[in-house]
């Protein structure tokens, strides 16, 4: 068959890493048609595990527990750069029920965060896995830390990683320096957002069901059914094609669960020490220290504008806070257009845990950023801010969603002058604007196998992340074969199944969808060819709709159509197809807030988030995506944040009471808009660009409302209270 | 969690016999301990903050789950009322709305459901430092107050020093406001206090948030008559569907048919390591018509001598806030 080129985007765990050019059969194949034209597809759906994940019926990794297996412990370090100087495991041994005791940091080795573990420990409950971790003798010598980016900037902060700093710049710094002189409007501002975690319901969870013989299942919380085998066979010592991983469902990764980590690392390494199943379930406070976390940013620009509404230049400093990993921020000016740029990026490391992919890495807090900036600038130019933004982005997408936001928010009753308006409560709306790649790659196999008794199975190995990957499969089967949802099952979640690609950078459907579509065309196509003589019909003239199969006129039920197939019903498979994906998607959010200028309380009243997609598979997944997105944009705005203890180097909020989410109460009314106006008839992932732009859409609203510029996130009362204190003084 | 003994009290008086020392000589913390609802013990045994060698379950005495009329008009708690109750009780709201609004501004309907009256006052304190179990602050018998210098965002503005805490009740602040009484059940019998002397500050015992000695619980509290139902509890998070106060207000007023104040009471909640009663800005209203001029006058003085830290300045003009909002509510 003949070859063409493709390109497709490079992920590596989550993060977005450029494209690479790949082969594919250039076969015509199957097409999605126009997005109204769908008969399930592109209409509100009830996810198809809904009932049995509210009724807890549904089996996590944490629900799994094999005869004789063992929970696992951390013993972590409380230090936060430290050596190990003593470390006696014989009485954490002595203890009834404890089966294994194994050192992660040997004396002499180094821990550099608090929460690395240090040790760990299998036993029979997790009570005495715990009380194991509390007998282990171990002492420290504390070498320097630093927890704080602010201080790791400072010139004789402690060095936190060996390899020297890498400086990425961009553009022309004295052009662009130049073009700053003869702006009329410059901006010069810095702005900060702490790291954050990702508060999975499910913590990072692995359970090796080992017993010492010659295979393993390893059930895993995680984003790639296949990033398992292969990591756990090595540490069973196992080839990898006798470890099966299980994936039934799975609570939540945004990111931070590729490969086994370092809870299955130890449950395996503790599997093998004992020859019996391990489960390491990491505590919620082990979640926070050492699960990973999406990296703070210090953002420093200096940027302007002309009075007509362009921007002209902007200078950008950015700092990305990963802790002792590495990540970058998405480069300014962001999504803008300006005529000069100038940006010098790096990472600088403090004693924390490595930050990993987390929600459109780099791209919030770039966002965040960015659009604070530009609205700084819209108002110093006295533009609409809406129409400033029209002003510096190329794309139509942006410039319809912005309309339509704006429509739905209301924009023409925002204060014209930010903080006016008499009483206490104190409204404003702002907005902004993000983009993310959402592309697909050709790494999944499906399976559509039609029954003689007319069952139909989807199968391919695939994780849902409670996005509604399930719900999907099945539609695109049942549509394809004329049939409804409820005539479809779905087999996912296991290695013992076609491959598919890990869920990150928001690439499942646009890389499943394709396959699971060629698959059922595929079966389609053979299912034609064997009815197509007992209707008298050619195969290619056969209709498949409404439970029946038709052609020359006549129609067969469905069933008794699937009762002229072979005894083992008929199997066709699925590849990628590039014609029914695509990539790029745009996203627009507006928010509206109440702020309480005497007490510094903000509520957000309203948010509304439009968003493209190319196809949308199901408008219902769409719109829990959309909200979601908004939720965690208003989160990162108003109330999350790790915070740290300088002197101590320890994490002093690592719970869920005092690492504040929006919570029920925090929920405005919430307008999810699928953007129809993308015609594009192929499947984006979307999921990642829907909780890039609320950030600086709600900080620009409370800027509206109050007066207040608050540039360092968490947007919390006290920061208002001291603005607006700060402002008042200004006035008398 | 360390492992303990469980033991099921049939009566305030096994209660007491149970809660004895088993070792006198160990730590305050490492005594046997009563527990209502549990919702704050839990938390604070899996964070081996305290370590008790036995656990009381007071859920298993009875009657000490009611609310009842005293006779004279006011209303006794049982210790072992769940908040839930408290914010749904028909003659709480009618004469003491203010503290059915500080009943309802705890945590979560989850937690309301099982938290109890007496476990509410007796609760430990939030503050970040306290709760992290490898590093000994002064109130766990270390020699440091960490938040001093620390993240002390949350913590106390008035009644610290050696120890910067906030009280982290919200019965507490509004009770004292109702003026209510409360009993201490223990070895040596039964004793009533005024509630705003239940509590004490870290220097008297910085190891303690109140009066309560090893084998001492509370068993009730009472309400006296108020002499109007003009009470109101005004509850300051940073979270509204799950928080403690940043601050809070709870305030209790008396007007004469004119309207001029006879009499008030003013306690302030998150900002002190004790509720923080106010008697200079009562004294101050009493006598005079309540307006915006009068409010804030009060609130000012309300809020005179407050310490704040590095990170917490913000809680006076927080406060200052509520408390005028709070007396503009209790005049209309």
């Amino acid at each position: 068959m003949a070859k063409k080129t493709v390109k497709v985007p490079k992920i590596v765990d989550g993060v977005p890493v450029g494209e690479v050019e790949i082969q594919v059969d250039d076969n015509g194949g199957p097409s999605w048609g126009a997005n109204d034209k769908h008969r399930l597809l592109n209409k509100p759906m009830i996810r198809v595990d809904g009932a049995a994940k509210a009724t807890g019926t549904a089996i996590y990794t944490q629900d799994v527990r094999p005869k004789g297996m063992l929970f696992g412990r951390f013993l972590a370090s409380p230090r936060a750069h430290a050596k190990v100087t003593k470390l006696d495991l014989e009485p954490a041994k002595k203890l009834a029920g404890v089966k294994a005791v194994l050192a992660v940091v040997n004396v002499g080795g180094e821990v550099r965060f608090e929460g690395e573990p240090v040790v760990a420990v299998a036993a029979t409950t997790p009570e005495v896995a715990e009380d194991a971790t509390r007998a282990i003798v171990v002492e420290f010598q504390d070498l320097p830390h630093v927890v704080k980016g602010a201080e790791a900037l400072q010139p004789n902060a402690p060095q936190v990683v060996a390899r020297p700093p890498r400086i990425q710049k961009q553009g022309d710094a004295e052009q662009t320096a130049k073009a700053l002189e003869s702006c009329d409007a410059v901006i010069e501002a810095q702005y900060t957002s702490p790291m954050l975690h990702h508060c999975c319901l499910e913590t990072h969870s692995i359970t090796a069901d080992f017993n010492g013989k010659d295979t393993a299942t390893v059930y895993a919380s995680t984003q790639g059914t296949f990033t398992i085998p292969g990591d756990s066979a090595r540490e069973l010592g196992l080839p990898q094609n006798k470890v099966t991983s299980i994936v039934q469902n799975m609570g939540g990764g945004f990111g931070s669960k590729f490969g086994i980590g370092i809870a299955g690392q130890w449950a395996c390494r503790l599997a093998k020490e004992v020859g019996a199943p391990v489960k390491m379930a990491l505590t919620r406070r082990e979640e926070f220290l050492a699960a990973g976390n999406g990296p703070g940013s210090i953002q420093k620009f200096k940027a302007g504008a002309s009075k007509d509404g362009k921007l002209v230049a902007v200078m950008a400093t950015q700092y990305a806070l990963p802790g002792i990993g590495n990540s970058n921020l998405a480069g300014q000016p962001y999504q803008y257009k300006a005529e000069h740029t100038y940006r010098e990026a790096q990472a600088v490391h403090t004693n924390e845990d490595a930050s990993v992919a987390m929600r459109a890495p780099g791209h919030p807090q770039a966002s965040f950023a960015m659009e604070s900036l530009m609205d700084e600038l819209a108002y110093k130019i006295g533009m609409d801010p809406v129409e400033f933004r029209k002003k510096n982005v190329q794309d139509a997408a942006w410039h319809r969603q912005l309309d339509r936001g704006a429509k739905e928010i209301g924009w023409e009753n925002r204060n014209k002058t930010p903080g006016e308006g008499k009483g206490n409560l104190r409204r404003g709306m702002g907005c902004g604007i993000g983009a993310w790649g959402g592309g697909g790659n050709a790494q999944c196999q499906v399976d559509v196998t039609i029954g003689k008794d007319g069952s139909v199975i989807a199968a391919v190995g695939s994780q849902d992340l409670g996005t509604g990957t399930r719900t999907y499969i099945r539609a695109i089967v049942a549509e394809e074969l004329g049939l409804e949802m409820n005539d479809v099952v779905e087999h996912i979640g296991s290695s013992k199944l076609g491959n598919a690609n890990a869920s990150g950078g928001s690439t499942t459907a646009a890389s499943l969808s394709p396959a699971v579509k060629d698959a059922a065309y595929n079966a389609r196509v053979e299912m034609a060819k064997r009815v197509a003589p007992l209707l008298g019909a050619q195969a290619d003239g056969v209709v498949f709709d409404q439970g029946r199969v038709m052609g020359n006129g006549k129609s067969l039920p469905w069933k008794q159509a699937c009762a002229a197939l072979p005894e083992a019903g008929l199997t066709a498979h699925g590849k990628w197809q590039p014609n029914l994906s695509s990539s790029g998607v745009h996203g627009a959010s507006f928010a509206e807030v109440e702020v309480d200028i005497e007490t510094g309380h903000v509520r957000v009243v309203k948010m509304c988030h439009v968003q493209d997609c190319g196809l949308p598979l199901n408008r219902t997944a769409l719109h829990s995506q959309i909200n979601g997105g908004m939720i965690q944009s208003m989160g990162m705005a108003l109330y999350e944040g790790r915070v740290m203890d300088s002197d101590l180097g320890v994490m002093v909020n690592p719970g869920l009471g005092d690492y504040k989410i929006p919570g029920t109460l925090e929920i405005p009314e919430m307008i999810p808009i699928i953007d129809d106006g993308d015609d594009r008839q192929a499947v984006i992932g979307m999921a990642e660009g829907a909780n890039v732009p609320g950030v600086g859409a709600v900080c620009n609203a409370v800027y509206n409302a109050c007066g207040v510029r608050v540039r360092d996130l968490p947007i919390t009362p006290d920061k208002i209270l001291s603005g607006i204190i700060a402002m008042q003084k200004r006035m008398t | 969690m360390n492992s303990f003994q469980w033991a099921n009290a049939a009566t305030v008086e096994d209660a007491v016999k149970l809660l004895k020392p088993t070792d006198p000589k160990a730590d305050v913390d490492q005594q046997p301990m009563p527990m209502g609802g549990g919702q704050d013990l839990l938390t604070s045994l899996k964070a081996y903050i305290v370590k008790p060698p036995r656990v009381v379950n007071l859920k298993t005495i009875q009657g000490m789950d009611k609310i009842e009329a005293d006779g004279k008009g006011g209303l006794k708690l049982g210790a072992l009322v769940v908040l839930s109750t408290l914010e749904e009780h028909p003659e709480v709201r009618a004469k003491y709305p203010g503290l059915a609004e500080a009943a309802f501004s705890i945590a979560t309907p989850q937690i309301r459901n099982l938290g109890t009256v007496g476990g509410n006052l007796c609760q430990r304190p939030r503050c970040w430092y306290f709760r992290l179990e490898n590093y000994n602050c002064r109130k766990k018998g270390g020699d440091e107050c960490f938040a001093k210098g620390g993240e002390n965002k949350y913590n106390a503005i008035f009644g610290g020093g050696k120890s910067n805490y906030v009280h982290p009740s919200d019965l507490a602040p509004m009770l004292i406001a109702l003026d209510a009484t409360v009993t201490i059940a223990g070895p040596d019998g039964k004793r009533t206090m005024p509630l705003g002397e239940f509590f004490i500050l870290p220097a008297t015992n910085v190891r303690r948030e109140n009066v309560l000695k090893e084998g001492e619980i509370v068993t009730e509290i009472q309400i006296p008559a108020a002499p109007s139902p003009r009470s109101t509890y005004l509850k300051f998070k940073e979270r509204d569907s799950l928080d403690f106060a940043m601050s809070a207000v709870a305030a209790a007023i008396d007007l004469a048919p004119d309207k001029t104040v006879r009499q008030a009471r003013l306690v302030l909640g998150g900002v002190g390591t004790i509720p923080w009663r106010v008697p200079a800005a009562e004294a101050f209203l009493v006598g005079k018509k309540l307006s915006d001029e009068v409010n804030s006058q009060a609130a000012k003085i309300a809020l005179d001598g407050a310490k704040p830290m590095e990170q917490n300045e913000y809680k006076i003009p927080l406060t200052q806030a509520l408390v005028r909002r709070a007396l503009a509510k209790l005049n209309a």
